[in-house]
């Protein structure tokens, strides 16, 4: 594991790793489980560090944060339904609430199926971030979401006038900051 | 002293003449002789593409050919994408996906089918102006600007080769472009051309071993359950211009997809079942001035893409219901 992941871990559990590399991180944490017990033992370290009044998490703590990442599909975790929350959603929050929020992160990333995983993550995110817009988070999506988004927009621009048209094919063709920027949204729950 | 009054006041009119605003008949002629341009010359450009967050190069080529256009645009920077349109298909080469997603031609047929021109009711919602606007490219330019009458839609302003109308520069955002662009395309070349061979509208991509995704409509579609779906509320003077079922990736089953235009920018809306794992949260992303935005209606995910405002494409989402009945049928537009 090279010092820039380790790095991004932290800045990970900060809560200050811009959006679009959450989700490059996280798969990369799929693959790899020396990073995945990296995350749990920084977690820990964390965790022992700044508890409210010095209390020290117990030592299995990292092995559970790992466990919760190897746990079979089908367990799902309580996730709390999110409130409002600002577009600024990796605004530092209070430490525990980042650790709180990336535990949920990552439990969420073992039980979800592919497809669903990174709107979870960040829908799991922003259940820790601050009150305020009804934008959640931001995250690469899979390559499925990608694809089915050009076809949204191929079939979109079938209609469109040929000026207009060159705008959107362009767009298309960038080296999609809008297709790797998707916003999953979070609203207000009854 | 009146003589040299009669002529300075005459250089004064002169001057405002070559620089105020001509009429919106005036503006929609230009319009037109750019649509006509786009639809009927054979050329071959390179343009720089801006967003906000970016810039990147593409290169154009577009040939008429038994009165159909073929193009081909690629992307010279980074991903290698490229978007060839040939008579009967519109091929889309995703090499960094290793995809190619293949979507039929909606205006295939004659050239005049084809044939844009802007919509007859495009001043209802737009204010059109033209001057004159210097050189670009060497060559002069008349400026059209298309600013819209509301904040639910994007201005735009052209800057068009004086002499063959063709666009040189684009820009869209707020008001006629004037603000903040959401959206920049600049030419750095463009050369109208006789002849375009072959070669320059077929891909560069090897798609060998890539996926090849099939889109849009089909013979045997049967209308799926449940279609008959319709927002209640668009932005004043879009309407339905087109209703169909469309096959996307990663679905076997299709999709509703209607289509409203202002005769400007248009506003997909695609209805289909949602996942069985239940609703999903809503999405939204942006591609240039091209906007998208997913949530889900009654088991349904309701996707509303158009190069408008975000907002107003979430205003749109909010509004899609199921129709009595089952059958399609035109929106209200706001007043």
């Amino acid at each position: 594991m090279t010092d820039q992941i380790r790095e991004q871990v932290s800045a990970l559990l900060d809560g200050e790793l811009p959006p679009d590399e959450v989700g490059l991180l996280v798969r990369r944490m799929e693959r790899n489980r020396e990073l995945r017990g990296a995350f749990g033992r920084y977690s820990l370290i964390g965790e022992t560090l700044r508890a409210p009044g010095g209390l020290v998490a117990s030592p299995a703590f990292a092995a559970r944060v790992s466990a919760a990442i190897d746990a079979p599909q089908g367990v799902q975790p309580g996730l709390r339904r999110p409130a409002a929350s600002a577009r600024a959603r990796w605004g530092r929050p209070a430490f525990a609430a980042a650790i709180a929020a990336s535990f949920a992160l990552i439990a969420v990333i073992a039980v979800q199926p592919f497809a669903g995983r990174e709107a979870a993550v960040v829908a799991a995110h922003t259940a820790a971030a601050p009150s305020g817009s009804a934008l959640g988070g931001e995250a690469s999506p899979t390559p499925a979401r990608s694809q089915r988004l050009a076809g949204y927009l191929v079939a979109h621009s079938q209609f469109s006038s040929p000026i207009v048209r060159q705008n959107v094919w362009s767009g298309l063709l960038a080296a999609d900051p809008g297709l790797s920027r998707v916003s999953y949204e979070t609203v207000e729950g009854p | 002293m009146r003589r040299a009054a009669a002529w300075l006041t005459a250089t004064v009119l002169m001057v405002a003449a070559g620089t105020a605003s001509a009429s919106p008949e005036e503006a929609r002629q230009w319009l037109e002789r750019m649509s006509e341009a786009l639809a009927t010359r054979n050329y071959e450009g390179l343009f720089t593409h801006s967003t906000a967050t970016q810039s990147e190069s593409m290169r154009i080529v577009h040939r008429v050919e038994d009165g159909y256009s073929l193009e081909r645009l690629v992307s010279l920077d980074g991903s290698g994408r490229e978007i060839i349109r040939t008579r009967e298909e519109v091929h889309v080469y995703l090499p960094d996906r290793h995809v190619v997603l293949v979507e039929p031609r909606s205006d295939a047929g004659s050239l005049l089918k084809a044939l844009p021109t802007p919509a007859t009711h495009l001043e209802a919602c737009y204010e059109l102006a033209v001057h004159k606007g210097g050189k670009l490219l060497g060559r002069e330019v008349r400026v059209v600007d298309i600013r819209p009458r509301d904040a639910m839609r994007y201005g735009y302003r052209l800057w068009l080769d004086a002499e063959t109308a063709m666009p040189l520069r684009s820009v869209v955002g707020e008001g006629a472009g004037e603000g903040q662009p959401v959206e920049q395309i600049q030419f750095t070349r463009l050369d109208i051309k006789a002849r375009i061979p072959d070669k320059d509208i077929e891909p560069s991509v090897d798609a060998t071993g890539f996926q090849w995704i099939r889109m849009g409509r089909n013979a045997a579609l049967v209308q799926m359950p449940g279609a008959g779906w319709a927002p209640l509320h668009l932005p004043p003077g879009f309407r339905l211009v087109a209703s169909r079922l469309q096959l996307l990736p990663g679905s076997p089953v299709p999709a509703q997809h209607l289509i409203f235009s202002d005769g400007m920018a248009a506003i997909s809306v695609f209805i289909e079942p949602g996942p069985a794992t239940g609703p999903s949260p809503p999405e939204s992303s942006t591609m240039g001035s091209a906007n998208a935005f997913s949530t889900s209606v009654q088991g349904h995910v309701v996707t509303v893409v158009g190069e408008v405002p975000a907002a107003t494409l979430r205003e749109v989402a909010a509004s899609v219901v199921p129709l009595q009945g089952g059958s399609s049928a035109a929106p209200a537009s706001r007043p």
